[in-house]
């Protein structure tokens, strides 16, 4: 049986839809029932529901031979996991962004920008290539309140309409890059369940047609 | 000072059965070694630090433990044994007839994160091959991993076996810059086909080279990838690979071996001293590699001595977290003997060679 880490949010329903396509279905109804771990029906699969950040994790140690979570996540965490597949859905920015006029990323006044972000690794290679002291204030959400209340200059967090931000007086400043689901595998698990983890792709890429 | 509670990350104490178990698990893979007649190898456990660097190659420095001597020497603890038995081989044994077949086990130290087990001061134990025919050295090699596996009585294990050559035979002919291939082995190596795509667009390649690039994650399986693979390149380098691999692969099959053989020709990674095949092990059921090896024919060379060389290393920590069900790690059961029977009888028991226990 293959362990296919799912993660909780805006990915999980596109998530189960490409997997049904694939005739993967689970007796539950995933995203609305409080369970975390899910048989499918044809017992060749069970899905368990991690945070987005945490399936890389999952991944790389082999908790889950499979898991399917946004790039923005792999970036962050560098797990050494293999990245087979862009899935096309979740499309989102992972942007530098601050109040509305400003020009560049530079934080006005200060000498190191403060940015706020769930992202503090991809914040700090971003601003460490542009040359750009920072000093990385992590939160865990409502980034976009950071710079409202002076807490930071700019903000690093993933923009999928830009309504959020707008609604917040903020704009996007640079895109630092682009994110989709990605299916990521356990390099182990590739190695020894070599048949089973190729018919899984197989059957998503047939899905994906 | 820190609390003495408190455990410097990356390090760890086993105790009693733990420690048992690493020194069986230890002289069961020694005596599999020996019987292959590969002599041990104790090396120091700091060298200067330049033999490390040339060693493990660009990266890889702050992965280092370094301190300074007195004379201002900048030297460094193990982060791995090949380095310094190259060293010892090119230099100290450079007029011992060839081959040489050394083993090694011992702890090394990295500045890593802890990760499946695996601390920043972990066991490696592994051989090394060094002056011997290139087709017999690495069957010879891939063959004691075997054993090994078999004799801890390890059923679901694989070996992934690359080849350094065959990617490289074909990036030779593209002339790119160094970061460009760099680039190129990391999406290769995480077979990140979208990345793959994205690099390809920036590359000034013909499109038939794209396409054989495209092909390369892919090419991972049984004897008909080398098949498959064939029908791709033409130059010398990559197709010499290709046979290469082919006969060890013909020879773990007349072995009925090669069900535990899997080519996989995207397996480029590892320290920059690989020159020819590139291997790791896999057991079912452990998110992380057990074991990994392979040729580094100019790391000898670098210390003075040109010389092929061949050799793998296993992590005994991971190891350790996989049932070994052919090796008896329990606890011997002693006798007790209370004080009052006398220290005599102790010593009686002792010289029959049972283990006692005195209470008090």
């Amino acid at each position: 049986m293959l362990v296919i880490a799912l993660c909780k949010g805006r990915l999980l329903d596109p998530s189960l839809e490409l997997l049904n396509r694939a005739a993967i279905r689970f007796d539950d109804d995933v995203s609305l029932s409080r369970k975390l771990i899910f048989e499918s029906t044809d017992r060749r699969y069970r899905a368990i529901l991690v945070k987005p950040a945490d399936v890389p994790t999952y991944v790389e140690y082999g908790a889950a031979d499979i898991g399917i979570a946004g790039r923005d996540v792999l970036l962050e965490s560098h797990a050494d996991v293999l990245q087979p597949l862009d899935l096309g859905f979740g499309y989102c920015k992972i942007a530098v962004a601050g109040p509305k006029g400003e020009q560049s990323i530079n934080g006005s006044g200060h000498p190191t920008v403060r940015v706020a972000t769930k992202y503090p690794r991809i914040t700090m290679d971003h601003f460490n290539s542009r040359g750009i002291p920072v000093e990385i204030i992590p939160l865990s959400g409502s980034i976009e309140l950071a710079p409202l209340i002076g807490l930071a200059d700019r903000i690093v967090d993933v923009v999928e309409t830009g309504r959020t931000l707008k609604e917040n007086g903020l704009e996007i400043l640079e895109v630092i890059a682009e994110t989709t689901a990605r299916l990521m595998l356990n390099r182990a698990g590739y190695q020894t369940k070599r048949e089973e983890v190729l018919a899984f792709i197989q059957a998503l890429e047939n899905a994906r047609r | 000072m820190k609390s003495y509670t408190q455990i410097p990350p990356g390090t760890q104490i086993l105790i009693g059965r733990a420690a048992r178990r690493r020194r069986v698990l230890e002289r069961a893979i020694c005596s599999v070694f020996e019987g292959w007649s590969y002599e041990e190898i104790i090396p120091p456990i700091f060298d200067y630090f330049d033999v490390f660097a040339k060693g493990m190659g660009a990266g890889q420095e702050e992965h280092i433990y370094r301190f300074i001597d007195r004379e201002g020497n900048i030297l460094a603890l193990r982060p791995e044994f090949t380095s310094l038995v190259a060293k010892t081989v090119a230099t100290r044994l450079a007029s011992t007839p060839k081959p040489i077949r050394l083993f090694y086990s011992g702890e090394v130290l990295r500045f890593d994160k802890p990760k499946g087990g695996r601390q920043r001061e972990f066991a490696q134990i592994g051989v090394e091959h060094y002056g011997g025919t290139r087709k017999t050295a690495d069957v010879e090699i891939l063959l004691i991993a075997v054993e090994t596996f078999q004799r801890l009585g390890i059923q679901g294990f694989q070996i992934n076996l690359g080849s350094v050559d065959f990617f490289g035979g074909i990036v030779d002919r593209m002339e790119l810059p160094a970061e460009q291939i760099a680039s190129l082995k990391d999406v290769l190596n995480i077979k990140d086909q979208s990345g793959l795509e994205a690099l390809l667009q920036t590359l000034p390649i013909e499109d038939r080279r794209k396409n054989i690039l495209r092909a390369v994650p892919h090419l991972t399986g049984g004897k008909t990838v080398i098949k498959e693979a064939r029908g791709l390149v033409k130059n010398a380098r990559s197709v010499e690979a290709l046979d290469h691999l082919e006969e060890i692969y013909s020879i773990f099959e007349k072995l009925d071996l090669a069900q535990h053989l899997t080519i996989d020709l995207g397996e480029i990674r590892g320290f920059d001293y690989y020159t020819g095949i590139l291997f790791r092990a896999y057991v079912r059921d452990l998110g992380f590699e057990v074991a990994s090896g392979g040729r580094y024919d100019g790391l000898p060379a670098a210390f003075g001595e040109d010389l092929p060389a061949v050799g793998f290393t296993f992590i005994l920590d991971r190891l350790e977290q996989i049932a070994t069900p052919s090796l008896d790690t329990g606890d011997a059961t002693a006798v007790p003997i209370h004080v009052d029977q006398g220290f005599a009888k102790a010593l009686q028991l002792r010289q029959s060679g049972k283990v006692v226990k005195l209470c008090l």
